[in-house]
């Protein structure tokens, strides 16, 4: 790299650290942004901002601003939680609009073998979360990986003593998909789940 | 699909190679340690991925150079195909048709494929773990969906086994309970597999020894209920892990499941590494193999590629002729390789083709018709 501005090399620097992001497009996002002085300006800003404000939600531990966040302090279904493993899978559960209840953000899934144990989960949050509370249902949205899978076990095991109803996301074909293009485990899986119509 | 043309590149010892298969026999003579085995090695890998030899991928490329190619053409149907494999030391790369190979299970199922190595005759009296390797190896060939349950029983494994190696009580349930499910699957389709297979296996060995003997394999496990269904076997799993568990703790390790089980070889109801001869085991595992080809025939509704890899000094002349007449007979493409053309029975074979390997350079010598 020819160092032709000591600033523009760090932006560069620092933009390559991004996730999929390499030389070229680091080199690319750079120009771009010295080509438009108020984008550079509003990014600096957000970027500042987004640290300053962010945190998360004390009660389901999502991302959020304000403390507890709008999803745990608005009129939403109380009796239903849906737990997931991080606060991209919330999104994705909001983002159907088909869930109405509240949620509850794991940050992570059980892996022995990475050494991520129950306590390194915000599961003893969740189960203080149940205590002497009017919920009705907890559904398991882990991730469908071997983790994700034993995660959603261990949560069953803890929480159907309690007299809580536990669902599981089902699994099987994806809607508008072709037969032809899905994978051979997904259909066994969609096979076994079948429903009489 | 057969294979009719290969190119190979930096493979082991073959630094360039560029060849065209008969459709019935081919032939790779030559003197041990100037890479028959090599060419052969290259084939399995189009089909499957991966070597019949252990090793990691740097092995499999030509010393000083960064990376190997091998890339098969052959007709599915009346289309053509390509499927090509670039190999480097961080992983493999596959192409069809010069498309890349997004999920692997697209990839499996284009070219099926047998080896029959004299690894195969010391299965009956090796480890279980052999075994087990054969027996994983022969159901995916038949149920490439078997790859998927395989991987993720493994990694179920050792996340239980790293918490016992802990000695950590917690979360164990969950992870037992996976296990057993995973292990109920895995194990449903080991012996569909092996019923499926005892049956023809049977029949090959009274064509090879002669009425009134019988061959049998049966999978063995320790689940032993009456019901074979997913959900008995799973809960019988669970039970016997369960009990174990005080035991799996101070061991730090899974004592029972698929990954213990074995495949019990048996004659005339007798274990076959105990009480049978060599001869006997030659042909019980002869005919496993037949067993194995007319199995993946009526799955995939044409015939496995067979690699051969030097058989002739494992099997007399007379279960060599028997297994080649079995070949004459199915419209199966065969690869053997050998220390002399003379080893093998060509008799009634017309359709050949022969390549010399030397020194990991291979010659064709014309196709006899």
């Amino acid at each position: 790299m020819i160092h032709f501005s000591q600033s523009l090399t760090r932006l560069i620097g620092e933009l390559k650290k991004l996730p999929g992001v390499g030389e070229r497009t680091a080199l690319r996002l750079a120009f771009h942004i010295l080509k438009s002085p108020r984008l550079g300006k509003d990014l600096a800003e957000s970027l500042l901002e987004v640290h300053a404000g962010v945190r998360f939600c004390s009660v389901c531990f999502g991302i959020t601003e304000e403390d507890p966040c709008c999803i745990c302090s608005g009129e939403r279904d109380e009796t239903v939680i849906c737990v997931v493993e991080e606060p991209q899978d919330l999104l994705a559960v909001e983002r159907s609009g088909a869930f109405s209840g509240r949620y509850h953000v794991l940050h992570g899934a059980l892996s022995p073998l990475s050494g991520v144990m129950p306590a390194d989960l915000k599961i003893a949050e969740l189960l203080r979360r149940l205590e002497g509370s009017s919920i009705r249902e907890i559904v398991l949205a882990t991730n469908f990986s071997v983790e994700g899978e034993a995660t959603a076990l261990y949560l069953g095991g803890l929480i159907k003593p309690l007299g809580i109803k536990v669902t599981r996301l089902a699994r099987g074909m994806p809607i508008g998909g072709d037969l032809e293009y899905v994978d051979s485990a997904t259909v066994q899986k969609a096979l076994e789940g079948r429903n009489e119509l | 699909m057969k294979l009719d043309t290969i190119q190979i590149r930096s493979f082991r010892n073959i630094r360039e190679a560029e060849l065209s298969f008969s459709d019935r026999f081919n032939i790779i003579v030559g003197k041990n340690a100037q890479g028959k085995t090599n060419l052969l090695e290259s084939i399995f890998l189009l089909g499957t991925m991966k070597s019949f030899r252990m090793g990691r991928n740097g092995d499999l490329i030509t010393y000083g150079s960064t990376s190997s190619l091998i890339k098969g053409r052959g007709f599915r149907g009346s289309v053509s195909r390509e499927i090509a494999l670039s190999i480097m030391e961080s992983g493999k790369k596959a192409f069809i048709d010069g498309k890349p190979v997004v999920r692997p299970s697209d990839f499996f199922g284009n070219l099926n494929m047998v080896v029959f190595s004299p690894e195969d005759i010391a299965m009956v009296r090796g480890l279980p773990e052999v075994r087990r390797r054969y027996l994983d190896r022969a159901v995916f060939s038949g149920d490439t969906g078997y790859l998927s349950i395989h991987h993720e029983y493994c990694r179920t494994l050792k996340n239980r086994n790293a918490l016992l190696k802990l000695g950590e009580r917690d979360g164990l349930d969950a992870w037992t309970e996976r296990l057993a499910d995973t292990g109920a699957r895995l194990m449903v389709k080991r012996e569909s597999f092996t019923d499926e297979i005892c049956g023809l296996l049977g029949e090959f060995y009274r064509r090879i020894a002669g009425a009134g003997e019988e061959a049998l394999i049966r999978y063995r496990s320790r689940a032993d209920t009456p019901d074979r269904s997913v959900a008995a076997l799973a809960r019988s799993l669970r039970d016997t892990l369960e009990k174990r568990i005080p035991e799996e703790l101070r061991r730090g390790t899974t004592l029972t499941g698929p990954h213990r089980d074995d495949l019990e070889c048996l004659l005339n109801n007798r274990p076959l590494s105990h009480h049978a001869s060599q001869g006997e085991q030659r042909s019980f595992v002869l005919a496993l193999k037949m067993a194995e080809i007319e199995y993946l025939k009526r799955r995939w509704g044409n015939p496995p590629l067979l690699l051969l890899d030097d058989m002739t000094s494992e099997l007399d002349r007379d279960r060599n002729g028997n297994f080649m007449r079995f070949l004459r007979e199915k419209d199966m493409q065969v690869f053997i390789t050998t220390t002399g053309l003379d080893n093998i029975h060509l008799s009634g074979i017309r359709n050949y083709s022969t390549f010399p390997v030397h020194d990991g350079r291979v010659f064709t010598e014309v196709a006899h018709v």
